[in-house]
């Protein structure tokens, strides 16, 4: 049986706007999956539905043969680690902390009101730091780091969480090339080296031919690709983002009246 | 060249409601002023003697009564410091529910809001003749009334600050599975602080000012004294008390400023 399964979501925002239509994906354990389409076809809204960000409004999703409801929200996510594209972390607490909010999960309010956490839980914070380089920034501040630096530390914080899966939701898409390369390398480690599927929402095809398992492509809200990254041609590149390039005329002139 | 000048709007002209908010608070202001009694020659009339009163400031100081000045002076730096402690020990959970994205439930964040705006809408001064009468003369009083409106206002600037931190953070905790009460302290409460810390001087300011004029209604403090030698034209006193308050809040302010500059500069560093 499959890790995730997706049964007939569908996802509408209180607005009328439908973001994901009749979606069923089967996703196997400890794979790397790129998901791919234009902006809006809605890579980041089945992401955030898998771990209810935003929850699905119809069909079913499964992960680990659990399904998820209102009832497990918390439960399902203290399982799933993500990472964001603006990196989420809180830039006020160190790096020690934010990756210690992963552990959150696992502690009651009363440890939490006084900040404390125990011995294992700082040692999962430093195996996790280690995993991603910065154990020497333990204890600076978040927002002193670059914005490759901080990724990190939001992957970090995922791995804390010891994780089955890790969604990341354009996690390269406010970094250059280099770190985002670095990123992705790490991510493919992880996947590669503990076994954790990891789901990447990004733009850029070369990268998922580069390091994924299997790309999906959305269109609209609907799965419009679904292979192995060789199969990713130059023309089934055009059908996920469009056929022809359009040009996009300005049609708005500025009136100036007193000209 | 042509040097006409425009607003930079669509048609060059400035925008209605730029107008409008000049000439609407100018139209009130006149019509408002005659039955204030806004009276050019009353206030015109009346600065000979205000310098005549001025002028009697300008005597020796009553030297015997430094002691006495010292005592009420430190009465009245305990009433703010005691009184601005408990306000922020009560202040903290009821601006967590009175925050609109960080209290439990709509009616919770409702009822606390309209909790703190009661408790805002009487000044220190009465709130004090309440307790005065309630619990005699004396600071403890004046401790009490002080710390209720402060926790009136310290709650509602807490809450304000609160919800207008970064919902990036909060999205981030709430991603690993944690409770609302978890995200609250380490999202939404470190991220306030420097908006809390703000407030906190202020409000510390603001407090070391109210508790010295709250003697006028026996509750302790400068107040007393100083609203008895008014009465008196004891003057010899009047001055001492009015410079030595001035110092006192002057050198607040020069405290606040260098705490201010650390904490925001993050030497202060919250983990």
């Amino acid at each position: 049986m499959a890790y995730i399964s997706l049964t007939a979501v569908h996802k509408t925002y209180p607005n009328g706007y439908c973001a994901l239509k009749n979606i069923t994906l089967d996703i196997e354990a400890g794979q790397f999956i790129a998901v791919l389409g234009p902006s809006g076809a809605g890579k980041s809204t089945l992401l955030r539905a898998m771990n209810a960000l935003d929850p699905a409004t119809q069909g079913e999703i499964s992960i680990d043969g659990v399904v998820l409801s209102k009832k497990n929200y918390r439960q399902m996510r203290a399982h799933i680690g993500m990472v964001f594209q603006q990196f989420n972390l809180v830039d006020r607490l160190n790096v020690m902390t934010n990756v210690l909010v992963g552990r959150l999960a696992e502690r009651g309010w009363l440890n939490s009101l006084f900040y404390l956490f125990p011995k294992t839980d700082y040692q999962i914070a430093e195996a996790a730091l280690r995993e991603v380089d910065l154990l020497d920034k333990a204890w600076s501040r978040a927002d002193k780091l670059s914005g490759g630096q901080q990724q990190r530390v939001g992957i970090a914080r995922a791995l804390a969480q010891q994780p089955k899966m890790i969604l990341a939701d354009e996690p390269i898409a406010s970094l250059d090339p280099k770190a985002s390369e670095e990123v992705l390398k790490l991510l493919r480690k992880i996947c590669s080296e503990k076994g954790i599927t990891v789901i990447v929402n990004l733009h850029q095809v070369e990268y998922a031919k580069q390091f994924a398992d299997r790309v999906i492509a959305l269109k609209a809200g609907q799965v419009v690709f679904d292979d192995h990254p060789d199969q990713l041609t130059q023309a089934r590149q055009a059908d996920i983002y469009g056929t022809t390039i359009e040009e996009t005329t300005n049609e708005y002139e500025l009136v100036l009246a007193h000209t | 060249m042509n040097m006409s000048w425009y607003w930079p709007t669509p048609n060059g002209k400035p925008p209605l409601i730029a107008v409008l908010s000049v000439i609407v608070p100018l139209a009130v202001l006149l019509l408002t002023a005659s039955t204030v009694d806004m009276s050019y020659n009353k206030i015109f009339y009346a600065i000979p003697r205000m310098l005549d009163f001025t002028k009697n400031l300008w005597v020796m100081p009553d030297w015997h009564y430094v002691p006495q000045l010292a005592k009420k002076m430190l009465e009245t730096v305990e009433m703010t410091l005691l009184a601005t402690a408990l306000a922020i020990l009560l202040s903290m959970p009821l601006g967590v529910l009175a925050a609109k994205n960080a209290s439990p439930h709509p009616i919770i964040f409702r009822i606390t809001r309209d909790l703190l705006s009661f408790i805002r809408a009487l000044p220190e001064l009465v709130w004090a003749l309440v307790f005065v009468s309630a619990l005699g003369l004396g600071p403890l009083p004046g401790i009490m009334a002080l710390s209720l409106v402060t926790v009136g206002f310290m709650g509602k600037f807490i809450a304000e600050s609160i919800e207008v931190v970064d919902a990036k953070a909060i999205e981030g905790l709430e991603s690993t599975g944690c409770t609302k009460f978890q995200s609250i302290l380490y999202a939404m409460l470190p991220q306030a602080v420097p908006d809390f810390i703000g407030s906190l001087l202020y409000i510390l300011d603001h407090n070391l000012r109210a508790a010295s004029i709250l003697g006028l209604v026996g509750a302790g403090g400068i107040g007393y004294d100083m609203v008895m030698s008014m009465r008196l034209f004891n003057y010899e006193r009047i001055g001492m008390i009015a410079l030595s308050i001035y110092a006192l809040v002057t050198l607040l302010d020069r405290l606040s400023d260098v705490f201010r500059q650390k904490a925001l500069g993050g030497i202060l560093n919250v983990h």
